[in-house]
């Protein structure tokens, strides 16, 4: 049991306010002398509440606007003990009980709410835990399933008459250098431009994107089937389009075994 | 006797006549469909030969005789193959569709796991505090789940009221829980709200743009859906002043589904266009041809 007489406070810290509310009062039943010094509705909200107010305890909803629970923990948790809240997130959890890091689940029920305030008031004395670690580890999980790839490019940006046209790279047939232009060919239109070929190249996903032809590069899942014609060439055919490719010599390797 | 050698003679007469009806007609196949190159050499062996034997005349016959048929009937023989070939061809892209519907059942149940569990802790909540609103946000959850699992959803396409008032219940639980971050505006024309629009595609670009586009953004922000007919075509846009693009972001399965099924149900005749306004946030629009529509 803690010692230490003076009135523990905490911040409550979640994008939506009935979630907030719903702590709020949960926490008023469990622990009456806890002081709520302030509510965030985003992380960066909430460093800078913590700042200003520097709470004993932050209670950190993890999928937040702006930056998440994680980031802000970061930049807290040797100041505060971190209790993390969350609807939805089995990987989270697990990540959780492994770090031994406190949490909680939406809703919040009373008993579990109950025995998390009791652990808190055994650690207030102590210095809040080192939990660098497990938040590297939390921020790896929770990525897992969102953008596996950030680095390369999925969107096309064409100018077609006054509007910027977005072109999910899914959509794309097909790309061929027209001089000074890119051509983006998709089932239904045929759009320009003014990325070179070679800077495609560099950005695109090269398990998305195959180089085929000094001034082509054909999207791999858009290919229907390979074949030689009279005069030996390899050309490809693309779904939803009519026309075929010339597959250069130099990249004739990449079907070698069809 | 006789009558028995007569009967042997028009059997072979008769078995002559099918193997040469059979062997004009491959004669005549290959006539049509062959090339032209290809032609005048067997014109030229044929003739070299008639030369050699001395006897030039069948030759030429066979030459003019094959010119002629070529030249007259080739062309639409040529055009019987091909039609034949396509059919084929057709038939197999018929049962690709069938497969890709099969797979696009299971890619439509779509629910984030995330908004059903914020929504019930939502309604949790609501329970002690406001009890009337929480038995409006169930309704509207009720509703929405009703439109968007595969196994609730009657078949048939959509009529685009329908599909409007799906969204707002959607659109007012989100409401419910981001509060003032979310502005909401409808711009639905009363004459279109009868014509048929396919199910859960505009509650998918709704969906998209909160997630992508109001819930990264602090402030939040407004979503404008709007839709008009132009000539026999209806465009249904969803607007939304949000994040905007993040060009190194996957487009995610409910994009590519879109379409995938505008392609199933209209060919090329359908589109789904997402542009970027010079202002920030993001527009997508599905363009489905109206005249089609209404047989439906």
């Amino acid at each position: 049991m803690s010692t230490v007489s003076k009135t523990v406070r905490a911040l409550i810290v979640d994008d939506e306010s009935p979630m907030r509310d719903q702590l709020r009062a949960r926490l008023r039943d469990v622990w009456p002398e806890l002081q709520i010094v302030g509510e965030a509705a985003n992380g960066i909200e909430a460093v800078a509440m913590a700042n200003e107010h520097a709470p004993d305890i932050v209670f950190l909803d993890i999928r937040m606007p702006g930056q998440s629970g994680i980031e802000a923990a970061r930049q807290l948790y040797d100041r505060c003990h971190i209790v993390f809240v969350t609807a939805y997130d089995q990987y989270a959890v697990d990540a959780f009980e492994q770090g031994a890091m406190d949490y909680l689940l939406k809703p919040v029920v009373a008993e579990r709410l109950q025995r998390t305030c009791e652990r808190l008031r055994q650690r207030l004395d102590k210095s809040p835990e080192n939990i660098d670690v497990h938040l590297e580890q939390l921020t790896r999980i929770l990525q897992r399933g969102e953008s596996k790839k950030p680095e390369y490019l999925r969107w096309i940006q064409a100018q077609v008459g006054s509007s910027l046209r977005m072109i999910s790279t899914k959509e794309v047939l097909f790309f061929r250098s027209d001089e000074k232009y890119t051509v983006v060919q998709t089932a239904q239109a045929e759009m320009l431009i003014r990325k070179t070929l070679k800077e495609l190249a560099d950005e695109l996903d090269p398990n998305e994107f195959w180089r085929i032809h000094r001034s082509t590069l054909v999207r791999v899942d858009a290919i229907a089937e390979v074949s030689r014609d009279e005069r030996g060439r390899q050309m490809l055919k693309v779904r939803n389009f009519s026309g075929s490719l010339e597959v250069s010599r130099n990249h004739s390797h990449l079907f070698q075994q069809m | 006797m006789r009558a028995s050698q007569l009967n042997k003679a028009m059997d072979f007469l008769r078995d002559t006549l099918a193997e040469g009806k059979l062997l004009w007609w491959r004669v005549f196949d290959w006539l049509a469909v062959v090339d032209w190159r290809q032609l005048y050499i067997t014109w030229l062996l044929v003739f070299a030969v008639g030369v050699l034997v001395r006897t030039v005349e069948p030759a030429i016959w066979f030459i003019l005789l094959s010119f002629g048929v070529k030249v007259l009937a080739g062309g639409k023989r040529k055009a019987e193959l091909v039609a034949t070939e396509a059919t084929a061809k057709a038939e197999v892209a018929t049962l690709e569709r069938r497969l890709l519907e099969a797979q696009m059942a299971t890619l439509q149940a779509q629910i984030e796991p995330h908004f059903l569990f914020n929504t019930l802790a939502l309604i949790g909540q609501l329970i002690e505090t406001d009890p009337p609103q929480a038995a409006k946000i169930h309704m509207n959850l009720i509703e929405y789940l009703r439109a968007t699992l595969p196994q609730m959803r009657a078949s048939g396409g959509g009529t685009l009221g329908r599909q409007v008032q799906l969204s707002r219940s959607y659109l007012s639980i989100m409401q419910a829980r981001m509060k003032e971050r979310l502005t909401v505006n409808f711009d639905i024309p009363e004459e279109l709200e009868h014509t048929p629009f396919p199910p859960v595609m505009l509650q998918t670009l709704i969906e998209n743009a909160i997630k992508h586009g109001l819930e990264p953004k602090i402030e939040g922000g407004r979503i404008d859906i709007s839709a008009r007919r132009d000539g026999s075509v209806m465009q249904v846009d969803v607007r939304d002043n949000g994040a905007g693009f993040n060009l190194h972001a996957d487009e995610g399965v409910g994009l590519a589904n879109i379409r995938e099924r505008l392609r199933l149900l209209y060919d090329n005749r359908a589109e789904l266009v997402i542009e970027a306004p010079l202002e920030g946030g993001a527009i997508a629009a599905i363009r489905v041809p109206c005249s089609i529509l209404e047989k439906h």
